[in-house]
């Protein structure tokens, strides 16, 4: 080959390395960006009446008189409505039976579309649901449900080889000829008259609990779930995690027991999540009975199980990048080798101890798998901390799960959904940047 | 000190000389003290122990049950039937699927974002490509998943066809192009006058170039033609689970490639050796043990996950057809265990129940071989470089 | 100003005329027939790491197929001086230099040097041995191989022909196919030498090639320069001023990155003109 070629292949080379890198950035943040733009849009959006509504109703937030005097403004027009409504309905009544049930059923979308965006309609029976208690609470969903109101959709499947296509028809046309055409026209001009869209800061979206399985209100449960399962591990792993890295580097001998164990160890950081929950049920629940059934105490002790290695791991290098010579000074000085790892070793380590405390902190507060079978539980409220014994708890990460895949409305709740994996992201990539910054913190120190 | 004194404490000198009790007991102290904390450090072997033993207790009836034919032989999975049918092959298949998938994409990725950050990189771009590796390997694998459900599976439903597309073009350009500059090149090496050999090469580089050009735009529009019925497919899982395992794989390659030391690098570099000839022909085989080790934990990454693989891959027991379409819905190992253990633990001791058991033995039984041939690949590799 | 070995300045432009010259030589050296031109040439040339100037204005002729020996304290900058002359700093990226550094006249840092192919003309043997891990043979042809030698014949010849040259042949003929790395050190470090002729250089640099060897190994390498001297030119970084004496035509001192004194060994040793020069040799620093 000669030289051009082979430069052009370093240079390619080169180009592939650092291409990597770049697609690795951009993937982070294809993966991030959304969800942190989607997420605020739980705390920070364009709120409606019913939001308010709802707020002063479930949660007793908000200024009654304020309240009063917006509702009766938007009552003002939303009685123009009923009043059509009602004009409609009596002229059904006189219609012939074949133009009258045809336009019924064309009427029964509409009225649903009409309840969906300003909640129960007048004579309407008191809603079991909380859900079916309010219009839309936010101004961005009303609009979808005002072309949902507007236009009827229907599939095309006059290609057959082709999927179908998704096309809309005006639902005014139908009622071409009847007082109800003017209802269109009338709800699409008012729209905000009607909702009185306010631009909104919730913070209670990370502070109240939820109202009818998450279509309003908070997530606090599933954030101290997350909290409470987090720190249990933390409480079982990180002693035992610190007193074996420091049997490791300070006392074990090399040897075929050592190895064994430390073979172990890496075993242990190689079992797959899925399989610490299967463990969990099977040792945790049922063998051990730690609690009638699932509960936050044994979701705390899988999820240690699982990050005891990682703990042991980040403890011994802390421990092992402790200069030598601290240790031989303190021996030196009639120290006992104890006393030289509890006064000297551990507090020169406990920064970097520290760091993977703090990474393992995050990690327990992200998996899903292991508390799948052993503490989590898609709907409830937040228990009280004497309850960590004995009852289970909604946890962020297994909640994102469920509202996205199992919930019955997911499409609806999006905007929760992605305030909850801001939540998760948020908490175990801040712990993950403290470490970080610790860790820059302790080479500069040692750098002097 | 006086020599009374001395001759006070028995003949021995005195200070440092403790009486042989009190030897015994401080050495006893010591004794129980160490034994103690050996007891906590086997903690984490007996932890694997019970993990074994108590999924393995689980799985044992199953076999008991139904025998292992029907397990790893067939593929029809209907649990929940009365009798049920417990083939699993079509889900063993699926997490195969899936990890090759992965390991295809995050592989060679994974090795090249390594070499760069130990070689390329200077250290004051490194300092920030590093915490966004480490941040890649932080985000909770739900949100992954989260990502594959919500955002991922519905723009490769809709522009699936044009992402590919593009995908291949952006992918296969360059490697076509640099391969025909070394084909031409080495068809024209044996020629030795200067001016001849450039324009031979110039004719074979355009020849090559218009084929080239046409083989990329004719696999682009086919790849473009593409139906895709779901965007919660293998092709999507494997993407996702790609960027999962890909941390995994650049630390511990890095760590691998770093290991090699700087003398092999200069002694290349000193013979003429181009930065990629000395990574591809010394550094690389170098360290190979030390990345297969990496790559085996990367695979491992991506067959134990659970939730992208359970949010996002469809949840179909069968086996694609034909077997390589990565556009077809699957079923995983983990996500077979996550999601059927929500209706058969109510069923404790049935078939159905430890079904799921035997399928985490199997798991941990490819996890923990996984381990140690990698474990015993890095120890074989300290000792090469060692000169042992 | 530009010194040369026996001292005396003359322009940078001027061709230097004193370097044919007759020079002292201990009797049981053999003549050299040819060199003694001008192979390298430093002008005002400095090496900086960041804002740290380790390489300070260095003039300087290095004569062809002479041996020229660089001596000095730790961090004096010789082995900095000697990479930067098959650009080895490059993989340094705080680094650079200033002034100028020819190789045949060419500068080495040019804008259009291609340092891949001046490596290929200037060898290098490095303090400690560092064979790769592939077999002896591998080894040797890693070089030929990269610069588009694929011939196996052709490559054995190339083998044998440098395993030869760095006296390694007899030992090793038998076992070409083994690991490099089951060869003791002083084997290893001659493997190194003849990995470096393989690619047929015209100059080879050997920074401290002996210290991590033991007193017999370090005999060999010694014996082995004074083979190779004639036919190539040889800079070697050395710590040990015995071994100057006894292998080097030429001596360099440097100080504090300073190119103190470069005469004929002979004379540098028995007779420094500096005072620091003077210094040193005696042992009164380090």
């Amino acid at each position: 080959m000669n030289v051009g070629t082979r430069k052009i292949l370093d240079r390619s080379f080169t180009a592939v390395g650092i291409g990597s890198i770049v697609v690795m950035g951009i993937a982070l943040l294809i993966v991030i960006v959304p969800i942190v733009f989607n997420g605020m849009g739980s705390v920070f959006f364009t709120g409606t009446i019913e939001h308010r509504n709802m707020l002063y109703n479930e949660f007793g937030k908000g200024n009654s008189d304020v309240l009063a005097r917006e509702n009766a403004a938007a009552g003002a027009y939303r009685r123009e409505i009923y009043s059509m409504l009602s004009k409609f309905e009596a002229e059904l009544e006189s219609m012939e039976p074949e133009k009258q049930q045809e336009l019924r059923a064309q009427y029964g979308p509409v009225r649903t579309a009409l309840q969906a965006l300003f909640g129960p309609l007048p004579g309407d029976p008191e809603a079991v649901l909380t859900r079916y208690k309010y219009g839309q609470t936010r101004w961005d969903k009303a609009q979808e449900k005002l072309h949902e109101f507007l236009y009827e959709a229907k599939w095309d499947y006059s290609d057959p080889n082709a999927m179908a296509k998704e096309y809309f028809v005006s639902r005014a046309a139908g009622f071409e000829g009847t007082s109800l055409v003017k209802l269109f026209p009338y709800v699409e001009k008012n729209l905000d008259r009607l909702l009185r869209p306010e631009f909104t800061v919730y913070w209670g979206f990370l502070t109240d609990s939820s109202v009818d399985s998450h279509i309003f209100g908070g997530i606090w449960p599933e954030i101290q779930g997350t909290f409470f399962l987090a720190v249990g591990a933390m409480l079982f792993a990180f002693p035992l995690g610190v007193i074996a890295a420091v049997y490791f580097t300070e006392y074990a001998q090399d040897g075929f027991f050592t190895s064994m164990l430390r073979s172990a160890n890496s075993t242990l950081a190689g079992v797959p999540s899925i399989v610490f929950g299967l463990f969990g049920l099977a040792f945790f629940i049922n063998t051990l009975k730690v609690s009638e059934s699932k509960s936050v105490l044994a979701g705390s002790l899988t999820l240690a199980i699982m990050i005891l290695p990682t703990i042991i791991r980040a403890a011994e290098e802390a421990i092992l990048s402790v200069p030598k010579t601290y240790k031989e000074a303190s021996l030196s000085l009639g120290s006992t080798k104890w006393n030289t790892i509890m006064t000297v070793i551990l507090p020169a380590a406990l920064p970097g101890i520290l760091t993977g405390g703090v990474i393992s902190l995050g990690r327990a507060a992200g998996e899903t798998a292991p508390i799948i079978f052993t503490a989590a539980v898609s709907v409830g409220s937040a228990i009280g901390l004497a309850d960590v014994f004995s009852s289970p708890t909604p946890a962020l990460s297994w909640n994102i799960y469920n509202l996205a895949s199992e919930h019955e409305a997911a499409a609806e709740i999006r905007h929760v959904q992605y305030g909850m994996v801001l939540a998760l992201v948020g908490i175990v990539l801040l712990l993950n940047l403290s470490a970080i910054l610790l860790r820059a913190r302790i080479s500069k120190k040692l750098k002097g | 000190m006086r020599a009374e004194e001395v001759s006070k404490a028995g003949g021995r000198s005195g200070a440092f000389i403790i009486s042989a009790r009190k030897r015994k007991l401080q050495r006893a102290v010591q004794k129980a003290g160490e034994s103690a904390l050996l007891l906590i450090a086997s903690f984490v072997a007996i932890v694997v122990l019970f993990i074994f033993y108590f999924v393995a207790v689980d799985a044992v009836p199953y076999f008991q049950l139904r025998g292992f034919s029907e397990f790893f032989t067939s593929s029809s999975w209907y649990p929940a039937d009365e009798p049920g049918e417990f083939g699993a092959l079509a889900i063993i298949y699926g997490s195969l699927m899936v990890t090759l998938g992965s390991t295809l994409l995050s592989v060679p990725m994974g090795i090249a974002a390594a070499v760069c950050l130990s070689d390329i990189l200077p250290f004051s771009v490194r300092q920030y490509a590093k915490p966004v590796i480490e941040m890649l390997a932080a985000i909770p694998s739900v949100a992954f998943g989260f990502f594959a459900l919500v955002i991922f599976a519905p723009l490769l439903q809709t522009q699936g066809g044009p992402i590919l597309m593009w995908a291949w073009w952006v992918l296969a350009a360059p490697f076509l192009l640099l391969a025909i500059i070394v084909v031409s090149d080495l068809l024209t090496a044996k020629i030795e006058d200067q001016n001849k050999r450039q324009q031979l090469s110039m004719v074979l580089l355009a020849v090559f170039g218009i084929g080239a050009l046409a083989f990329l735009y004719w696999v682009g529009s086919v790849l473009r033609g593409l139906e895709i019925i779901t965007g919660t497919n293998a092709l999507n899982v494997s993407i996702i689970l790609s960027f999962m395992a890909l941390p995994t794989i650049v630390s511990v390659s890095e760590d691998a490639l770093q290991a090699v030391g700087r003398e092999l690098r200069e002694g290349s570099y000193a013979l003429g050796a181009t930065r990629a000839e000395t990574l591809v022909k010394t550094i690389l085989p170098a360290a190979s043990s030390g990345i297969l080790a990496a790559v085996i934990l990367g695979v491992m990454r991506a067959l134990g996950e659970t939730m992208v693989v359970w949010m996002a891959s469809g949840n179909s027991s069968h086996i694609p057809e034909p077997w390589f379409n990565y556009l077809e819905a699957v079923r995983t190992l983990t996500a077979t265990i996550a999601g059927d253990m929500g209706e058969a633990d109510q069923v404790t001791g049935s078939a159905r129940y430890h079904v799921l058991f035997a399928m985490g033995l199997l798991l941990l039984v490819i996890s923990f071989f996984s381990n140690l041939i990698s474990e015993r690949i890095v120890v074989r590799q300290r000792k090469i470089l060692s000169g042992q | 100003m530009q010194m040369t070995a026996d001292g005396r300045e003359t322009s940078s432009k001027e061709p230097v005329k004193t370097a044919t010259r007759d020079i002292y030589l201990p009797s049981e050296r053999k003549k050299i027939s040819g060199g003694g031109t001008p192979h390298v040439q430093a002008k005002d040339f400095s090496i900086y790491y960041g804002e740290f100037e380790a390489v300070k204005k260095v003039n300087a002729d290095i004569l062809s197929k002479y041996v020229t020996a660089i001596i000095g304290p730790s961090g004096c900058g010789k082995s900095t001086f000697l990479r930067a002359i098959n650009r080895m700093n490059d993989l340094i990226s705080s680094c650079r230099t200033t002034g100028a550094l020819l190789f045949d006249g060419e500068d080495i840092y040019g804008k259009f040097t291609d340092e891949v192919l001046l490596r290929k003309k200037i060898g290098m043997v490095f303090q400690k041995p560092n064979p790769f891990p592939k077999s002896i043979f591998d080894n040797i042809a890693y070089g030929p191989r990269l610069h588009g030698m694929n011939d196996r014949k052709q490559l054995a010849e190339v083998v044998e022909r440098s395993l030869r040259k760095a006296a390694l042949w007899d030992e090793v003929s038998d076992r070409l196919d083994r690991n490099a790395l089951g060869l003791s050190g002083g084997q290893q470090q001659r493997l190194c030498v003849a990995r470096a002729l393989a690619v047929e250089p015209e100059i080879l640099l050997l920074d401290e090639p002996t210290s991590a060897l033991d007193p017999k190994a370090t005999a060999k390498i010694e014996d082995l320069i004074q083979e190779l001297r004639g036919s190539y030119t040889i800079m070697i970084v050395t710590h040990n001023m015995q071994q100057a004496s006894r292998v080097s035509d030429y001596t360099m001192f440097f100080y504090e990155g300073v190119l103190v004194e470069y005469a004929p060994t002979a004379q540098l040793f028995t007779n420094p003109k500096d005072r620091m020069t003077e210094d040193y040799i005696t042992g009164r620093f380090s």
